[in-house]
């Protein structure tokens, strides 16, 4: 009989099972019921039969075990080379037993295999790119986590992501009416300073539909603002959903296939609705991953592709600044040395490297490059959620080593991270490491020296004083 | 016995392998599924095959991947070892011989002495990866003893072989020893790791594909930087 | 003229002084009364743990956690509350303090935002954290659309028998509806208004400051700006006083606060929102002003909320 309150198989689904599991300080009961939780193995034994098919199951076989891959890894390298670390060895133990043992595991092993899926691994698929076999370890995880939380295996916090998910269709408690009043409050704040700012809401035809991250809207509305500017100065016609608006993922993070479905189908949904020529999506990594890249076959579109064209923030910027939209005021370029993180899952998993460089082309003088940098770039340690969960903090911490090493060597005191979740781990990583640096996304910078078209600048009264 | 070895057991061997070989990459790309691999296979097809061949060239040059580069040791090791096995094999003054006398017709071959050295180097190299296996601690806690099986069946028919042509002790017993290793071989290939003869070509193609539909191949300007 | 206040509280020492003030208004005005605290900033990433913005140290957002936040605010303001003796709305949040000051003064429709100035000690976990450069103060008072009553030194925290009244004018928009509400509270209280301007010897080209005729010339100008931009609106309200002096302005408007026993300032904080952090962070006047003046100051930027 399993009595278990929280940590169930299920997943949550109303508001009041949310604001249940919410209460259970960091997960204190819900992990102490994960002790207890049963593993239903003919359940497992038929997922895997019904999801594991020849791509995993060669991969997992024809491992020659040469260890090529361990050197890949950030948390490897960052863990004093700790053979526990190696990739192939954390799938072997974890995934490739369940395959192995079709589903007979026990519930220690099970949570083992989620210390490992989420302690020990950000899903940045740097080792694919290692691996003489082409073997992704990194798909492999996000597979291995797909079982554990179809078992109820899962930290706290994805459990909780992926009901923020199902219920508001955003990682946050936020709704389609908070996010449309910030809207409207960001234009109010900013219209001292941007007259004729506008965020139109639902505007049908547009040429851009815009989407953010759920915790702009809940704490960083500015962003939101930021990005406005940014559009208007380059004369774009573009709007926001009022519902569709939420791009990130955590439900990807947890394994959630289901909830992932359902959140990437709200935006396909506005798409339709609105009509708009292309996606634009903000400074965010895994939400790009998650509605651009997977977010199609979740919802079962056969092209693979999002319904409309999707660009990502960099790719907008980059495109506006060559064509001139986005002029840059030459004596405000970025004097001091200044580096360029490159997030995993837009840059290795989305072929938008070249992007980054375009960019820095533009606004910094003293680019440096980290190394190694692009599609082999480390992950900066807060990839497949490991940001926010508390279980696996040291861990994560640890895996910043890598990370804070790169950083050192560009001799940058300036790391610029289009990314939400790079953003709070490079932030992390100064208050763990403090090795001095600031850090900083694409919007702010870009407003501090984009030349001002006169039109958009407020009208100077009748003898007014500066 | 040598013609049991030669002819029934040959054939059998050979077949088993072929057929392997066969059925198990019918099955690998039976298995490919494009919503579970999320990878559009059959959409933006182009894009997949371009990639899918970088993928693949780009492993089998020494030192053209950045994942060669950083680890020269094991590169060189790798190459030797998997050059000297598969040239010495096909290209042995023996093996054509055989064929020439069989069905007519035989490959170019490389002088004998070349065979010695390439069979002495997959010897030596096999053994330095034993000792990289038992050495290496990332290496060590891979291993199982299936890998030493698979590397003492994919070089006992070099041992053997070089025994025999240099007459160690008893001709017979090393050619038939030879012999017999070979066909292990060949029949286990097809159902051990060693399925990676082939399989590498099919999953490297498809992360090839993978990385070139879906995750940048459409967006990149110059592909994949393997 | 204030219907329904906002008080901000840190729940430190820090606002006391703001407390008494708003508890005072809020009771002699007979208006709604709310109270915010920000306790916490987010700091783990999209998780449930937060840091104190007092302590620094990691809580947990849940229910107990509130409740023993509610009522340590409540046992500090214990007095106040029993004095005040009528409903009031203790708003609880984590999040960016100067952001869901804005939210909750924008969706309450508030009349007036009091608030404490920090002490040195405080807020000193906002380099590391997003959107946090400058000070809450000084966001708040830049972008709310209600006047900002700021609440420095515990001497400035008497709000009654208002009877000098300091307006300190740079001319600017902000200026204007600085102007206009100083006003109205003048008359209201039938008070005294100082109008006041510094010219800022700081800055400025050299032949500027070195010629004390240029800098009278300059001061007569600017007493003739006064009248034509302000006296003029003042239908012939007669009580008040012009007064240029030259000097670093917020050194001066002090000096002048307490040579005319002023009981209040009013004053327009208009830093730009898009300012560069160093140009925030040494603070604007309007933040220099209240950390040195025995007088409580107001802050007027935008002009009064459109009511829904």
């Amino acid at each position: 009989m399993n009595e278990n309150i929280f940590c169930t198989p299920n997943p949550v689904n109303d508001k009041d099972a949310l604001d249940a599991l919410l209460r259970d300080k960091r997960g204190q009961q819900y992990y102490d019921e994960m002790k207890r939780l049963k593993v239903d193995t003919a359940a497992l034994k038929k997922l895997v039969n019904d999801t594991c098919r020849s791509r995993i199951r060669t991969w997992l076989e024809i491992c020659a075990h040469c260890g090529m891959c361990a050197d890949a890894c950030a948390f490897y390298l960052s863990n004093d080379k700790d053979p526990e670390q190696v990739p192939s060895y954390k799938i072997q133990s974890t995934l490739g037993k369940i395959v192995k043992q079709k589903g007979d595991v026990d519930n220690a092993f099970m949570r083992y295999a989620m210390d490992v899926a989420w302690g020990k691994c950000t899903c940045c698929n740097r080792c694919s790119l290692y691996c003489p076999f082409g073997i992704d370890m990194g798909v492999l995880m996000s597979y291995l986590r797909g079982l554990l939380f179809s078992q109820g295996f899962v930290p706290w916090e994805m459990k909780i992501g992926s009901g923020m998910h199902r219920i508001f269709r955003a990682q946050m408690d936020v709704t389609v009416e908070d996010w449309v009043d910030t809207c409207e409050w960001m234009i109010e704040e900013y219209e001292d300073e941007w007259p004729r700012l506008k965020i139109p809401v639902d505007k049908k035809n547009a040429d851009i539909m815009y989407t953010v991250n759920a915790r702009e809207a809940k704490h960083y509305p500015d962003d939101i603002a930021e990005a406005a500017v940014l559009f208007s100065i380059a004369g774009e016609n573009w709007t926001v959903p009022s519902e569709g608006w939420e791009e990130t993922s955590l439900a990807m993070f947890a394994g959630d296939w289901e909830g992932a479905k359902l959140q990437v189908k709200s935006v396909y949904d506005a798409m339709d609705r609105l009509k708009p020529k292309q996606m634009v999506v903000t400074e965010c990594g895994h939400a790009y991953r998650a509605t651009v890249i997977e977010g199609p076959y979740w919802a079962g579109l056969k092209s693979g592709k999002t319904p409309v064209e999707t660009l990502h923030y960099v790719e907008w910027v980059a495109k506006a600044l060559r064509s001139g939209k986005l002029k840059i005021d030459p004596a405000k370029k970025i004097k001091e040395p200044v580096t360029y993180h490159d997030s995993c899952n837009y840059i290795r998993n989305g072929g938008l490297s070249q992007y980054g460089r375009e960019i820095m082309s533009y606004i910094a003088e003293d680019f440096r490059e980290m190394t190694p940098n692009g599609e082999h770039n480390f992950c900066c340690g807060g990839g497949g959620g490991l940001n926010g969960i508390g279980k696996y903090r040291k861990e994560r911490n640890t895996g910043q080593k890598v990370k804070r090493d790169q950083i050192l060597a560009t001799g940058a005191k300036l790391v610029i991270t289009p990314c939400h979740n790079c953003w709070d781990a490079i932030r992390d990583l100064e208050e763990v490491y403090k090795i001095g640096i600031r850090w900083s996304f694409l919007k702010p910078l870009l407003l501090d020296m984009v030349i001002v078209p006169e039109h958009m600048k407020p009208q100077k009264e009748e003898n007014e004083e500066e | 016995m040598y013609n049991f070895l030669t002819g029934p057991m040959a054939w059998f061997s050979f077949l088993i392998f072929f057929m392997g070989i066969l059925i198990r990459s019918f099955l690998y790309i039976k298995g490919l599924d494009s919503n579970i691999d999320r990878v559009t296979y059959r959409v933006n097809t182009s894009f997949g095959v371009k990639e899918a061949v970088r993928s693949i060239f780009s492993w089998l040059l020494p030192f053209s991947t950045r994942g060669w580069r950083t680890q020269p040791l094991m590169t060189t090791l790798f190459f030797v070892f998997h050059v000297s096995l598969l040239t010495s094999t096909i290209f042995l003054n023996a093996h054509n011989m055989i064929l020439q006398e069989r069905w007519g017709f035989s490959i170019i071959t490389i002088p004998n002495v070349v065979s010695d050295y390439l069979t002495i180097a997959v010897l030596v190299t096999a053994c330095l990866l034993i000792i990289r296996r038992i050495k290496l601690p990332h290496v060590k806690i891979l291993t199982k003893p299936s890998d030493y099986f698979i590397l003492l069946v994919s070089i006992a028919p070099f041992l053997t072989g070089f025994l025999a042509f240099h007459q160690f002790g008893n001709y017979t017993f090393w050619m038939l020893t030879h012999i017999i290793s070979g066909e292990l071989l060949l029949i286990v290939i097809p159902f051990t790791k060693l399925s990676h003869s082939f399989l590498f070509f099919f999953s490297r193609a498809q992360l090839g594909m993978d990385y070139g539909i879906k995750r940048g191949g459409m967006k990149h300007q110059k592909g994949m930087t393997w | 003229m204030f219907k329904k206040i906002l008080f901000a509280t840190t729940g430190t020492p820090s606002c006391d002084a703001a407390a008494r003030v708003a508890f005072d208004m809020a009771k002699r005005y007979n208006t709604e009364l709310f109270i915010i605290n920000v306790f916490g900033i987010p700091s783990r990433s999209f998780s449930q743990v937060i840091t104190d913005l007092r302590t620094g140290d990691e809580i947990d957002l849940h229910d107990d956690q509130l409740v023993k936040i509610k009522n340590k605010l409540e046992r500090r303001y214990q007095q106040q509350i029993h004095d005040y003796n009528s409903p009031h709305d203790i708003v609880l949040t984590d999040g960016i303090p100067h952001t869901e000051i804005l939210r909750v003064a924008r969706k309450k429709e508030i009349d007036l935002i009091v608030m404490g100035a920090r002490t040195s000690t405080e807020e000193n976990t906002g380099s590391v954290n997003r959107h946090l450069i400058g000070s809450t103060l000084q966001n708040v008072a830049r972008s709310a659309r209600c006047p900002v009553l700021i609440i420095g030194r515990a001497a400035a925290s008497f709000w009654g028998g208002i009877s000098n009244i300091i307006f300190g004018t740079d001319f600017s928009k902000g200026s204007s509806q600085a102007f206009e509400f100083a006003f109205n509270l003048t008359k209201m209280f039938n008070a005294s208004l100082h109008i006041f301007h510094a010219i800022d010897i700081s800055s400025g080209p050299f032949e500027f400051t070195k010629n004390q005729e240029v800098i009278e010339d300059r001061i007569r100008e600017v007493r003739g700006m006064i009248r034509k931009r302000y006296i003029s609106k003042m239908e012939g309200y007669n009580d008040y006083e012009i007064d240029v002096w030259e000097g670093i302005p917020y050194v001066e408007i002090v000096k002048y606060a307490r040579e005319s026993f002023a009981d209040l300032i009013v004053m327009a904080h208009h830093t730009k929102k898009m300012a560069p952090p160093e140009e925030s962070v040494f603070g604007s006047n309007v933040e220099q002003v209240v950390l040195r003046s025995n007088a409580p100051v107001i802050s007027v930027n935008h002009p009064a909320r459109q009511k829904k």
